[in-house]
């Protein structure tokens, strides 16, 4: 019978010899992944692979190495090294001898707590149910006179931690995830995108349908508008939502940034940072998440409230964050890598709570002229501290006149602070959905925001 | 292996109609210090085949660390699986091109494996301890990078090849908090430094002790600096920031998979067409860029491309001209092209290449020093040190902010001012430059995290720039 994951966890730790306490975390990929263009496939990729990390702590310091050679040998040069790597890290202060480190030792043993976040049928990762997915992809696309641009994935994924301290889980999971960009021949492009835990809950039809529609509309010869910069009303779709959200999380919900003063945050937990109706938590088994047992330290995921009724309420903790942090604070199991990633601990399940409008339609009602946005585009941080990022609207950009969608934009640039948009926000859509990137840089791991669209009184575009 | 991978070769030329592997053995070391103390020591270590496959229109492709032959005649049939369960297309052509064979391995003093991790800590935190002397400094960090990289090529062409490179660099930076306000400087580069293809001796030419009390004090100091103003003038860019100008609106640009829509999906698709070689103007004449994978130090400088196509030098724009594109063996036949221009890459054994920047250069020109353009210059902004960039899917309209700037009066160098910003249109911002510095202002910078593709790949690509003037740029945007 072939080793599990958590077998592999516990033979790994067993290599190592030294330190004050080790982890040995196991990731596991089974992927596939297809792509296309033009309504036609172009790539495609299969991965069977795996990642041994093996952490070792010394004096408060965390060093670690990883590999992918399971056998004896390629074990035990992984332990050494990171146990080299441990003492390194030990022998030198910031004056040049040994002083302890700020790590505050790997978590005991719990027990986390049950999820949905696996299916059966997905993890077969069958070809064929990509393929038709495409077909079904090209066919919406082209009765619309579009051609189809995206891809289809599918993978089971798992995570096992053995530790000196007892610990020993594994969680086991699959998502898929798929995209459709519909490019009309005039060069109007249309996106629709959809992430879940089975994948037969992807629609590639579906999914071509919606993303073609935009392409096509106001008729195949309209030119897309051009608007002045300035602040003009904007409803954002989900999506666009998902990645002000993430890159919220990234900058501000991040415990070590507000230890570091980094972090909009710092300071002002218990104060008002957005509009009431916005609340926001990172909620580890909310239905229609990708759910996750325990974090890359194997503390449990907690559910953690950041911004109750508007009021900045808490962020979120690695064993690291939360000990310098003091004050009690403790782990939230939010650390995105073992021993804790350099940039701090994540929210991997952001969700945010929806309002009273039944749809996009209803939030664009009240909007005399404004803006309607599908998605942004290579967002990036200007000043953090602020949540002041830029990017540009893609795929699906559109004039809102009296209350409807009218006809379409040219992209737009943006540059605006996510917590200004959350502070002008007017109302929500009923209906969260999950939203995620699906880009997979690295060993595959899969998160998403939960969040419904947004009205937000002004928006500022830039260019 | 060898003797595995052209076995493996052999049994897929009976079974599909082009098929390539490459064995892939890396490693890569990370090191980092954090307010004086050892923040990350890492070391990661990745072994495995990655096997393409083309079976009428479709590519397969799949990745294994099951380095026996079992599991790799495993890896053949299930990407043969792949490729045929995908809905039927036309076969598209490639480009002829002989088998490579032969070894190269890229130049470097000492291996930056073989370096005690003592040695590294001991300069990595002499440099930040030297920061952490100015008051006003919340967090400082200093960073060492390295990889290595073994790949064996094959394909059922008769291409057998191998190679290795060496890349080592890393960089400091202090961060400055004041009042809600934050502000960073870097040395010698933003975002953990400059690495090069190259051994430890790149990184302990960076000299990261000398510099670390500048960066201190500049981060201090731009907390109080006046803001950048928001106007129109001209504005100099040094080469970090220039290197990352040339990346986004022409590297990015020139990829022919995205030109051709091949890429629109993801990372975008390009203002050019395939009709605009020769005939559309990128910008003014000075400008002089060209693809080069033979460039001495270059991240994207190798024997061979992951298609096996030897490396060469493609030049892309000639006297503000466009002049050609990055491109691999299908996409440059689907345009008519006689040759590869050898820009099939991947980031490691389990992802398949795709078309990548090898070193795209903005040649030098005549303008002297840096010294020499301001003193040349009545009025404007020097902006130094990317801090943030931004561009639309097709490489078009763009906004960077860098971490300094300073103003420009009179041909001297005056105030100096924080939150810089910059903003434009890619032919527009081109059609501005007025002056480019003469070649040894002229250096390439590495960039490390080039994201491209699906599943994600980050590749490390360098750029040569030498400071460059461009006229008429609204700054101040942000």
């Amino acid at each position: 019978m072939a080793e599990s994951a958590l077998e592999l966890a516990e033979r790994a730790l067993a290599a190592v010899r030294s330190g004050d306490g080790a982890q040995a975390t196991v990731t596991t990929e089974r992927s596939l992944l297809l792509r296309f263009a033009r309504s036609r496939p172009t790539q495609a990729t299969g991965i069977e692979d795996l990642t041994v990390e093996i952490t070792v702590v010394r004096d408060g310091h965390v060093a670690g190495a990883t590999t992918n050679l399971t056998d004896g040998d390629g074990l035990a040069a992984c332990a050494r090294a990171a146990e080299r790597a441990a003492a390194a890290a030990a022998a030198d202060g910031p004056d040049g001898a040994p002083e302890p480190g700020p790590y505050p030792g790997l978590p005991a043993p719990a027990a986390p707590r049950a999820h949905a976040g696996h299916d059966g049928e997905t993890a077969f990762l069958d070809p064929a149910r990509g393929g038709a997915a495409l077909e079904a992809a090209f066919a919406a696309a082209a009765a619309h006179g579009t051609e189809a641009h995206g891809v289809w994935t599918a993978a089971e994924t798992e995570v096992a931690i053995a530790s000196t301290t007892g610990l020993a889980v594994s969680d086991l999971l699959t998502d898929a995830f798929m995209t459709v960009t519909a490019i009309a021949p005039g060069g109007r492009s249309g996106y629709a995108a959809a992430t879940a835990v089975d994948s037969k809950a992807i629609d590639g039809h579906g999914l071509a349908e919606r993303a073609a529609l935009k392409a096509a509309l106001g008729g195949p010869d309209a030119e897309p508008a051009h608007l002045a910069p300035g602040g003009y009303p904007v409803v954002l779709e989900p999506l666009a939502v998902g990645e002000l959200l993430g890159w919220l999380g990234h900058l501000t919900l991040n415990g070590l940034a507000v230890v570091e003063d980094r972090s909009a945050f710092a300071g002002r937990l218990g104060r008002r940072v957005a509009a009431p109706r916005i609340n926001l938590s990172d909620s580890p088994r909310y239905p229609g998440t990708l759910p996750r047992a325990f974090d890359l330290e194997g503390a449990p995921k907690a559910p953690v409230p950041l911004i109750q009724d508007g009021v900045a309420r808490a962020v979120v903790h690695d064993r690291r964050s939360a000990a310098l942090a003091g004050a009690g604070a403790e782990s939230t199991g939010h650390a995105l890598a073992p021993g804790g990633a350099p940039e701090g601990p994540g929210p991997t399940n952001l969700v945010l709570v929806g309002g009273g409008a039944a749809d996009e339609a209803e939030l664009c009602q009240p909007i005399e002229r404004g803006v309607y946005v599908t998605r942004l585009w290579y967002t990036n941080a200007v000043r953090p501290k602020e949540t002041l990022l830029t990017g540009v609207t893609r795929d699906g950009t559109f004039l809102i006149e009296d209350g409807e969608v009218t006809r379409p934009l040219a992209d737009l640039r943006f540059t605006d602070a996510v917590l200004g948009l959350l502070e002008r926000a007017q109302e929500l859509s009923a209906r969260p959905v999950l939203t995620g990137e699906g880009e997979f840089y690295g060993r595959r791991f899969a998160t998403g925001v939960v969040c419904p669209a947004i009205r937000v009184g002004e928006m500022r575009f830039t260019g | 292996m060898q003797d595995l991978l052209s076995a493996l070769m052999d049994a897929a030329a009976e079974r599909c109609d082009y098929a390539d592997a490459r064995i892939i053995h890396s490693r890569e070391e990370s090191i980092s210090t954090r307010n004086g103390r050892v923040d990350e020591l890492e070391r990661h270590e990745a072994h495995g085949a990655g096997i393409r496959v083309r079976y009428g229109g479709g590519w397969g492709f799949v990745a294994t660390r099951q380095l026996t032959r079992a599991g790799l005649e495993a890896a053949l049939a299930r990407a043969l699986e792949v490729a045929e369960a995908q809905p039927g297309a036309a076969p598209t052509p490639l480009t002829a091109e002989p088998p490579a064979s032969g070894r190269y391995d890229s130049p470097y003093a000492r291996d930056p494996f073989e370096v005690p991790t003592e040695e590294k800590l001991e300069t990595l935190l002499a440099a930040d301890t030297a920061m952490r002397g100015e008051a006003g400094v919340a967090v400082t960090s200093a960073h060492f990078q390295a990889w290595s990289e073994e790949r064996l090529f094959a394909s059922t062409e008769g291409a057998l090849c191998e190679q290795r490179t060496v890349d080592c660099g890393g960089g400091i930076a202090a961060v400055a908090v004041s009042d809600g306000e934050t502000q960073v400087r870097s040395y010698p580069a933003s975002f953990r430094g400059d690495v090069a293809r190259a051994g430890y001796e790149h990184f302990a030419a960076l000299d990261l002790l000398r510099h670390a009390p500048r960066v201190a004090e500049e981060a201090v100091a731009l907390l109080t600096a006046p803001a950048c103003p928001a106007e129109r003038t001209t504005l100099i860019l040094d080469g970090q920031q220039l290197a990352l100008q040339v990346h986004e609106s022409i590297g990015h640009a020139t990829e022919l998979d995205r030109v051709l829509g091949l890429e629109a999906s993801y990372a975008g698709t390009s203002f050019l067409s395939t009709e605009d070689v020769g005939m559309r103007r990128y910008g003014s004449p000075l400008m002089q860029v060209s693809a080069d994978a033979t460039v001495a130090g270059g991240l994207g400088t190798f024997g061979w491309d992951d298609e096996g196509v030897a490396a060469r030098r493609v030049e892309i724009v000639r006297d503000g001209i466009l002049t050609g594109f990055l491109s691999s063996r299908e996409s440059a036949a689907e345009v008519g092209l006689e040759r590869s221009g050898g820009c099939m890459r991947s980031s490691g054994f389990d992802r398949q290449p795709v078309v990548r920047m090898t070193n795209v250069n903005l040649e030098p020109g005549d303008a002297g020093s840096l010294d020499d353009l301001v003193a040349a210059t009545e009025r404007g902004i020097l902006m130094e040190t990317n801090r943030s960039w931004s561009i639309d899917s097709r490489r078009l309209h763009f906004q960077f902010a860098t971490e300094i700037a300073w103003e420009i009066v009179g041909g001297e160098r005056r105030r100096m001012l924080r939150n810089p910003s910059y903003a434009g249109i890619t032919p527009e911002l081109w059609a501005g430059l007025d002056a480019v510095c003469s070649r040894p202002e002229w250096r390439l910078w590495g960039v490390v995290n080039c994201g491209k593709g699906e599943p994600g790949q980050l590749m490390r690509v360098s750029h040569g720039t030498a400071p460059a003037r461009f006229r008429d740029v609204a700054v101040g945007v942000a």
